[in-house]
């Protein structure tokens, strides 16, 4: 009779146990927030008790791959406050002693060790499976050895620099050619100069000076 | 005397169109129209357009056209004690060349840097310890962060000098090269490059306002830009802003148009192409201004949807409710919901619940740098293919840029091979670019960009006003208007009509002193003049005085063009008062003295 009173409050005292070690803000607690409409959209699954278990499983998983020496199992983790955001607490309890937690570090240190598998589980990422307190790593920076920018700035700057080198020896050419024309005949060297030269217009003919605008001068 | 003329009439209304089309058509001209009462601006701007723009614009095409010389030897054949007046303006467009370049090497930064999987500034990096975002980055924006940080490494305050940035030095650097190879051969090069630096920039306006329009919120950019707030009219500086922004754009003072002029045939009709241009400056303007918002609309939206995203999943993260109960339409309903049943809880969200404006987002105007480099890029972040829209964009602001620069170096050069100190044109030009690349590399030094704000809000605004100014009254009165009449009539084969006439002589002279006015009495109560210097702690820019030697060489610059004038006045009668007496002492003149 008496046995069978202990284990009715064996029964009833475990799970209560259990509800006491899981609660919200619970010291060796995280809270877990999954976005599953926001990472599938349309193929969203449902979130229940299967998926809960599923968690527990893969968190268990976790803290084996962590701890390679001890065995633990689905009923370590203890999950609780579940809302319909998803949102959920949980904790992990030692596979030895079953009333004591393991302390947020470890699990911090197991969570980030498997992170990416919890969330391939899931078929969630970083951003839509959230554990409230332990951040992401980022990316490191791809750093290549020559920065892009001065891979087109090279190439650009070369293409300019021929262009002048090109324009500066036809500018060249074209005076030896004009050159050697001239002193073959050197009657066209007089002719220049008798025609005047103003502003670059070669005027026919001889600048008669009679005819100049005085106008554009003002007068003092 | 440059030995080169225009290949033909289209190069030249083409130089000018490159040359008045340039990046304050892009960024001011958006900025002043809404600023000012939206449609309701271009009731001053076209007024303004027709009294003052296009009169001037025609008087100085007409005196190089005449004169067919640069600036200075224009100016002294009018009247040598004016003569001055071209010293003064060879002078500004020095100071502008030496900063105008700066955003063009800008500009070649970021087209560099578009070239890359993902645009360097669509997100911040990550700091050392692969936490998280660099600090700077994550209290201002990712945008503004490559601006500041990456691209110039702005020191905190101008005092505060530091290193070259060498990234920033090689691009000036290109960007002289470049502007070296335009005009090596004089207005030979300059005509050729022109066909392609004034059209191209159409081809990529066209091609953003098609994609701008089709951008989901660039509606709400161009209602918001269009409505007209007729109550703006009544305020006396959205008249001025009209004026400055006619007078600026289309690039009168400096002395280019006199040497672009200057390489036309005599009897050229400068007339009409003189309206045509300042028509399509203007109507570039518009036309810009429209695809500008609707690209800020486009971003306002997407930024006060991306608030409303975040204040979303904040209520639903924090009262735990299923996913699909609040969504982006009813976020606000939600919000007075939340605050009515859970009141404590609500209030312990405390400073993290953003309000969500898309009229704030829209009313945060930008001009300048700013618009050009940081907005723009933020909203080109956002769209698909957004490395393809960027290359084009820095492209167009390069094109538009160089063809402004053209006319710059121009307007230095011309006079200066006028003076015939070094023969050979490409010796000349190497020599000017080589000068303005090694002082232009104090630009790109850590407190560069203030010195660069410095020179563009002070080198050139107010010494333009009073050589403009001088100008016309030099052309109208002293040279007089009727002797104006017969060289036009001389060149065009008809008369001035009374347009002409009336504006010249009447209208323009008084809205410049008019101008000049405001301007003075602005800078006097302004009181001590101030600048934005980027605070790193705070991640934004910060209303600090300028020091008292920025202060003195604030003063420098405006002295020292428009000091040219009167001392070379001075000059003139000095040495007419020793010919003179020297004349009067040996033999009787029978010049008329």
């Amino acid at each position: 009779m008496l046995v069978w009173i202990l284990f009715l409050l064996c029964q009833v005292g475990a799970p209560a146990l259990a509800q006491d070690l899981c609660q919200r803000d619970a010291p060796n607690g995280y809270k877990v927030r999954i976005s599953l409409k926001t990472a599938l959209g349309e193929d969203a699954y449902e979130w229940n008790q299967s998926e809960m278990f599923f968690f527990q499983a893969t968190m268990a998983f976790a803290m084996r791959r962590h701890f390679q020496m001890e065995t633990y199992n689905v009923d370590n983790i203890i999950l609780c406050v579940q809302t319909s955001r998803v949102s959920f607490w949980f904790v992990v309890t030692s596979p030895d002693n079953t009333t004591m937690l393991i302390p947020k570090a470890d699990v911090e240190k197991a969570v980030r060790m498997s992170r990416h598998r919890i969330n391939n589980a899931f078929l969630l990422s970083d951003r839509t499976l959230e554990f409230l307190g332990i951040y992401p790593t980022l990316a490191a920076p791809v750093n290549p050895d020559t920065p892009p920018w001065l891979i087109v700035f090279g190439v650009v700057i070369g293409a300019v620099c021929v262009g002048i080198i090109a324009l500066l020896i036809s500018s060249l050419l074209q005076k030896r050619r004009k050159e050697k024309g001239m002193t073959e005949d050197g009657q066209d060297e007089e002719d220049m100069q008798v025609k005047g030269v103003e502003n670059g217009i070669n005027l026919d003919g001889t600048y008669n000076r009679g005819f100049t605008d005085d106008d554009r001068f003002t007068k003092l | 005397l440059i030995e080169n003329k225009w290949d033909n009439p289209m190069q030249f209304v083409l130089a000018c169109v490159s040359y008045a089309v340039g990046l304050g058509n892009v960024w001011r001209f958006p900025y002043l129209c809404q600023m000012h009462g939206g449609g309701g601006f271009l009731i001053p701007y076209m007024l303004m357009l027709v009294l003052l723009g296009v009169p001037l614009f025609y008087m100085e095409l007409a005196i190089g056209q005449k004169m067919r010389l640069g600036s200075i030897g224009a100016w002294r054949a009018i009247s040598p004690y004016l003569g001055g007046v071209g010293m003064a303006s060879v002078v500004t467009s020095m100071y502008l060349c030496l900063y105008y370049n700066v955003i063009n090497a800008w500009s070649f930064w970021y087209l560099f840097h578009s070239f890359q999987s993902i645009l360097p500034w669509a997100e911040c990096p990550v700091n050392s310890n692969l936490t998280g975002p660099v600090e700077e980055c994550e209290r201002a924006t990712p945008t503004q962060y490559f601006f500041y940080r990456e691209t110039l490494d702005i020191s905190g305050s101008i005092e505060e000098n530091g290193g070259i940035h060498m990234g920033q030095a090689l691009c000036l650097l290109l960007a002289w090269i470049i502007v070296y190879l335009f005009i090596i051969k004089g207005v030979k090069s300059t005509g050729k490059v022109v066909y392609f630096t004034a059209t191209f920039p159409y081809l990529v306006l066209i091609i953003y306002l098609i994609r701008g329009v089709t951008l989901h919120g660039s509606i709400n950019g161009v209602k918001y830009m269009f409505t007209p707030k007729m109550e703006q009219l009544a305020k006396p500086t959205t008249w001025i802003n009209a004026a400055t922004q006619i007078f600026f754009s289309l690039g009168l003072g400096f002395g280019s148009l006199i040497a672009f002029a200057s390489y036309n045939q005599y009897n050229n009709n400068f007339e009409k192409q003189a309206i045509i241009v300042s028509m399509v400056n203007s109507g570039t303007s518009i036309f810009a201004s429209i695809v500008t918002f609707s690209i800020y609309g486009f971003k306002a939206t997407f930024n006060y949807e991306s608030c409303l995203e975040r204040v979303r999943l904040l209520l639903l993260n924090t009262f735990d409710l299923a996913e699909d109960t609040i969504s982006l339409e009813n976020v606000n309903h939600w919000i007075a919901e939340l605050n009515r049943t859970h009141p404590e809880q609500f209030a312990s969200l405390g400073g993290r619940l953003e309000t969500c404006d898309l009229e704030a987002e829209l009313d945060t105007a930008v001009e300048g740098t700013g618009l050009a480099f940081i907005v723009y890029s933020e909203a080109i972040k956002n769209m698909p293919v957004s490395q393809l829209w960027s290359v084009l964009y820095f492209i167009m602001l390069l094109l538009l840029g160089m063809g402004s620069m053209l006319g710059n170096v121009i307007a230095v050069i011309t006079p200066l091979s006028d003076l015939k100190f070094i023969s050979v044109l490409s010796y000349l030009v190497g020599l000017v670019c080589l000068f303005c690349l090694l002082l232009g590399l104090g630009f790109t030094t850590r407190s560069g960009n203030y010195w660069f704000t410095m020179f563009n809000d002070y080198g050139a605004t107010f010494s333009l006003l009073f050589i403009v100014l001088i100008e016309v009254i030099t052309v109208c009165y002293i040279y007089g208007i009727k002797r104006f009449e017969k060289d036009v009539e001389d060149m065009l084969g008809h008369r001035l009509n009374c347009y002409w006439k009336i504006m010249l002589a009447g209208v323009s002279p008084i809205l410049l002193i008019a101008l000049f006015i405001f301007y003075i009495v602005n800078y006097i109560q302004g009181g001590t003049p101030t600048y934005q210097a980027w605070n790193k702690e705070l991640g934004k820019s910060v209303v600090t005085e300028y020091p008292p030697y920025a202060q003195a060489f604030i003063g420098l610059l405006l002295a020292s063009s428009v000091c040219c004038i009167p001392l070379t006045a001075l000059y003139t009668y000095c040495k007419k008062r020793n010919l003179a007496s020297g004349k009067r002492e040996r033999t009787v003149s029978t010049v008329s003295a």
